[in-house]
């Protein structure tokens, strides 16, 4: 028998009060967890009715798969959780909003930390009961209908386990929230600026840098929310859930285990002083700390008012004086909004405007140290003896894999396997990008830098390099010719082990396509790893690729490599298995070329002139304004003759062309090749036709005088 | 013993207690009076420990009683507006500070209910404010505190009621030295059940005096004097706080004991005279315009 005195007997007395929280918690995660189990494994039960399962053992998977997704990292429980924290927190500790019920509890003769901990206690108890009753009612559902093992049995502990961290942080905010407030609606509102506070400043910090810096590139380097429990939660529960063994679940979770303890710890800790040092006077009142009103004005305002000044800047056409006008005008209003707030009195308004021209102050200093680059953001290159190595992506996004053959992030990738210890081609593009706007660049491409210090420290950023000039281009090809370069951008020049498993091999140059038996993908990877050696940058600038070769791995993941002409061992191997095309068709395969002029300049010059009509020049005809059908002259053409005058000045569109020129091609005009269906020429036979464009200054004269405006009308 | 001392309590620049200083004894009835706003409340609160003082100290039986389980246990406070838990009804209150208060005595508590006609198993948002108040003292007075501190509690109650709480606490003043404090902007309430009046004005003590003592030294006099030599004979020498004239009837308020008044009256002419009672208003109306307060507009009204 416990005491009528003792901690449980209080508990058991709180309980009494709290019977609301207790229905409430226990039909939400009833919902969460029976009824969400109960809505995938009758949609497993379903699809298995309807046969989309071949097998038995599928069938089996995907019911422990529903199990698991439903009863252990389920992305949709982060809202239950906040939910539940909330309304357990502040029904817990709402007598301290209330004078009357302050009154009452603060003048019995009760321990004042005995009351903390039997309210924190159940509320946590309410939580843990709810969950773990709904939570067995689940398994003993999924273990009825045989979709639990002890793989999912793990899963779904290890997700009890992640979701009662992220309960115990977010209740531990709420219980803080409430302790620095005086009523429910305030409570509310801190619960929000705690939980998201972070992720605005991150916002906040990270649109003015891309608003006002052109260097700003989140590609290699991007902050995420350090100390968001909602942030971690959001961005990682479902790549958790992703995760296939419970093993590798446990490894990745574990770290964020530690994270939200130590997080649980020092919030409660925060809101345990709190606590202790709350006037009970607070109740009723906005902020139970009078002295902290200016200082949460100045915090609250500057990163709103900024974000709202970045709102208007994205809405308003990049305008950064009206982004400027709607900050502080933002400013203002937030400030004349925290006093009214804290007085409940419109009246208050323009109270306390020594804090409000503070904050106000605050966001012009906030506006100015992002326009005027205070820090040196835009102008920052490390010194070459400060550098440790360089990685980097030019303008085009080579793929990567890992064991599984599942695509890898460009930026993780390349982090991970470039190290360019020649430092110097980078620092003095970098240096070139800031001489010249991108407005006066001929061929501005964008470079993603990742900058490795030799202190440690990672810093990102990216620019805009005119690939046309010839300088650059030597910059570039001291770059792309070295080892590291090839070794981080090329998953070929390392990655033997995958060619080992290649399920296809492929050759195509646009139109023709041919397929190698598998076994030659390891002798092809050698020829072209030869090939490789003499790769630099001005051999793909200056040459658009031959054709290329495509490596399917398994879960159909596909490697597709550029060959250029001077790929001359790839090539060979090639032609030796036969299977090597060349770039240009041969007119005899061919049966109809069909050639589109699009007449782009003529939109261009209806869009800007306010005149009815639009001259062109190549057809010298005055044409009438109208819709883009208007401009489109479609011709198709016959003759071998023809034929022959077209196919040496077009390339497909089928082939990749990484920093080749686009001025080269002329984008004007579509040219469409069907051929013939006799023909041996080993065209893919699954499409109808071919897209090719025509080089830049290199249409036939015929072409251009049967495609031009109002040809097609004779 | 209740000892306030310099006790001092601002709300936002708005100082609702200015050093406040009142020593309660054990054992008697002690009003605290004053108009709305006075300050009453908040010293209240202070004495029990749900406000803690910006300055000053209050101490029960020399224990400070903020934070302070120990001095809490020697008080029951019954606020303004008491508390309820939602729903709940008189059993549950029991249960509840039962809980709290080791001494609590149920079946005292539950007789008393029954003596007040209070259905125990009837839910406390049906009751009437005066019905709460009685419940509220009742389970004050069961809590077997020294102290039971009353923040208006009286208001409301009809003078049955009132005839009924005032006997309890008589009765737990003779048996267990029950010490209640009572805080009203109400004097006439007071008056028959008060032993000690502490006056609170603008958050300061404006008076703090025994009623028997005031009582004691203060004189309401009515006679009719043979001649003026003799009424001057009879006045000369006495403290008058107040004299009134219909007539030939004189009327006076006078500082001294009866026995002093009965003595000089023995040696003056007079046609008749006579020693009248005072009521508590008229003892406060007397002592607060010597130090010159208008009590008639800080408290009746």
């Amino acid at each position: 028998m416990t005491s009528r005195n003792s901690f449980w007997a209080s508990c058991k007395e709180n309980h009494r009060r709290r019977i609301w929280v207790w229905i409430v918690a226990c039909l939400m995660q009833a919902v969460s967890y029976v009824g969400v189990l109960t809505v995938y494994l009758s949609r497993i039960r379903m699809w298995n009715a309807e046969g989309s399962y071949k097998k038995p053992e599928n069938f089996q998977a995907a019911l422990y798969l529903a199990t698991q997704d439903a009863l252990g990292f389920q992305d949709n429980l982060g809202i239950v959780i906040v939910v539940l924290a909330a309304m357990i927190g502040m029904q817990g500790f709402s007598y301290l909003y209330d004078r009357k019920k302050v009154d009452m509890y603060h003048s019995v003769p009760v321990d004042k930390n005995r009351r903390f901990l039997t309210l924190y206690a159940n509320g946590i108890m309410i939580y843990l009961a709810a969950t773990l009753l709904n939570l067995f009612i689940s398994v003993i559902m999924a273990m009825v209908q045989h979709a639990v093992n002890g793989g999912v049995m793990a899963v779904v502990g290890l997700g009890f386990v992640w979701n009662f961290l992220v309960f115990l942080v977010m209740y531990h905010t709420v219980i803080l929230a409430v302790m620095l407030t005086g009523s429910r609606l305030i409570t509310l509102c801190a619960v929000g600026v705690f939980s998201l506070y972070e992720l605005v400043l991150y916002s906040m910090g990270s649109s003015m840098q891309y608003a006002f810096f052109t260097t700003k590139d989140n590609f290699y380097v991007s902050h995420e929310p350090k100390l968001s429990v909602l942030s971690d939660y959001l961005s990682h529960t479902w790549e958790i859930k992703g995760m296939e063994e419970a093993k590798e679940m446990a490894v990745n979770v574990v770290p964020f285990y530690g994270k939200w303890i130590l997080m649980a710890v020092v919030i409660l800790a925060l809101a345990w002083v709190s606590y202790r040092k709350r006037p009970s006077e607070a109740a009723g009142k906005a902020l139970a700390f009078p002295i902290l009103e200016p200082y949460v004005k100045v915090l609250v305002v500057i990163p709103v008012a900024v974000c709202l000044g970045m709102w208007v800047y994205s809405v308003g056409y990049g305008s950064k004086s009206l982004a400027f006008v709607a900050m502080t005008a933002s400013g203002v209003i937030a400030c004349a909004v925290m006093e009214v707030i804290y007085d409940f009195d419109i009246k208050s308004m323009f109270k306390h405007l020594l804090s409000s021209g503070i904050a106000v102050a605050g966001i012009v200093i906030v506006f100015f140290i992002f326009k005027e680059d205070v820090f040196g953001y835009d102008k920052y290159i490390p010194a070459e003896e400060k550098l440790e190595s360089v990685a980097l992506v030019l303008d085009s996004y080579p793929d990567f894999w890992d064991e599984d053959f599942t695509y890898l992030s460009t930026a993780k990738a390349s982090e991970e396997r470039m190290y360019l210890k020649n430092t110097a081609p980078v620092l003095a593009l970098a240096q070139r990008a800031q001489q010249v706007e991108i407005e006066d660049m001929t061929d501005p491409r964008y470079v993603h830098v990742l900058y490795r210090l030799k202190s440690g420290r990672r810093v990102g950023r990216g620019f805009h390099v005119d690939f046309a000039d010839p300088d650059n281009e030597t910059l570039l090809d001291q770059i792309v010719a070295t080892k590291e370069y090839k070794e981080g951008t090329f998953q070929i020049m390392t990655d033997e082990k995958s060619f080992e498993q290649v399920q296809a091999v492929t050759y195509s140059n646009g139109a023709a396509q041919t397929v190698l038996p598998i076994e030659d993908a390891l002798a092809l990877r050698g020829a072209y790893l030869k090939d490789m050696e003499g790769f630099h940058f001005k051999m793909a600038r200056k040459n658009r690729p031959c054709g290329e070769i495509s490596f399917r791995f398994p879960h159909w993941m596909t490697y597709t490599l550029q060959i250029y002409e001077g790929f001359e061992n790839t090539i060979a191997y090639l032609q030796s298995k036969e299977a090597y095309y060349p770039l240009q068709l041969d007119p005899e395969d061919i049966a109809s070329i069909t050639v589109t002029n699009y007449h782009y300049e003529l939109q261009r010059a209806a869009e800007v002139d306010d005149s009815e009509v639009a001259y062109d020049a190549r057809s010298n005809a005055v044409v009438a304004k109208g819709y883009i059908e208007d401009y489109v002259v479609s011709e198709t053409f016959y003759e071998e003759e023809q034929f022959a005058q077209i196919v040496p000045e077009i390339y497909p569109n089928m082939l990749s062309t990484p920093w080749c020129d686009y001025a080269e091609i002329d984008s004007n005009y579509d040219v469409f090749i069907t051929f013939k269906k006799d023909t041996t020429y080993p065209y893919d036979r699954s499409s109808y036709g071919f897209s090719y464009q025509f080089f830049a200054e290199r249409v036939p004269k015929f072409v251009d005088e049967a495609t031009a405006m109002g040809a097609d009308e004779e | 013993m209740i000892e306030i001392h310099n006790l001092t309590k601002t709300f936002e620049k708005i100082k609702a207690v200015d050093e406040v200083g009142v020593t309660i004894k054990d054992n008697t009835v002690f009003g605290l009076i004053g108009t709305n706003g006075a300050g009453k409340s908040t010293v209240l609160r202070m004495i029990a420990g749900v406000l803690k003082p910006d300055s000053g100290t209050v101490t029960i039986d020399g224990m400070p009683v903020y934070d302070n389980v120990e001095a809490k246990k020697q008080l029951f406070f019954i606020a303004d507006e008491p508390y309820f838990f939602a729903n709940s009804n008189a059993k549950s209150m029991e249960r509840y500070y039962s809980g709290v208060y080791e001494n609590f005595d149920r079946e005292e508590f539950y007789r008393y209910l029954e003596s007040f006609n209070l259905d125990k198993s009837r839910k406390i948002n049906t009751f009437s404010k005066g019905m709460k108040k009685q419940l509220a003292l009742l389970l004050g007075i069961c809590a077997h505190t020294k102290y039971i501190l009353c923040d208006e509690t009286f208001d409301g109650l009809d003078p049955v009621m009132r005839q009924g709480i005032k006997s309890i606490f008589a009765k737990e003043m003779e048996e267990r030295g029950l010490t209640p404090v009572i805080a009203s902007h109400n004097l006439r309430e007071l008056e028959d059940i008060c032993d000690h009046v502490g006056l609170l004005h603008k958050g300061g003590v404006l008076l703090s005096k025994d009623l028997e003592d005031m009582k004691c030294n203060i004189q309401k006099i009515q006679c009719v004097f043979t001649s003026v030599e003799e009424e001057l004979k009879a006045v000369n020498g006495m403290e008058v706080l107040k004299k009134e004239q219909r007539g030939s009837l004189r009327t006076f308020t006078v500082r001294c004991t009866r026995e002093e008044v009965a003595a000089r009256f023995a040696t003056v002419d007079t046609v008749f005279y006579e020693v009248l009672p005072l009521s508590l208003e008229e003892i406060f109306i007397s002592e607060t315009e010597v130090v010159g307060y208008d009590i008639k507009k800080l408290i009746l009204g």
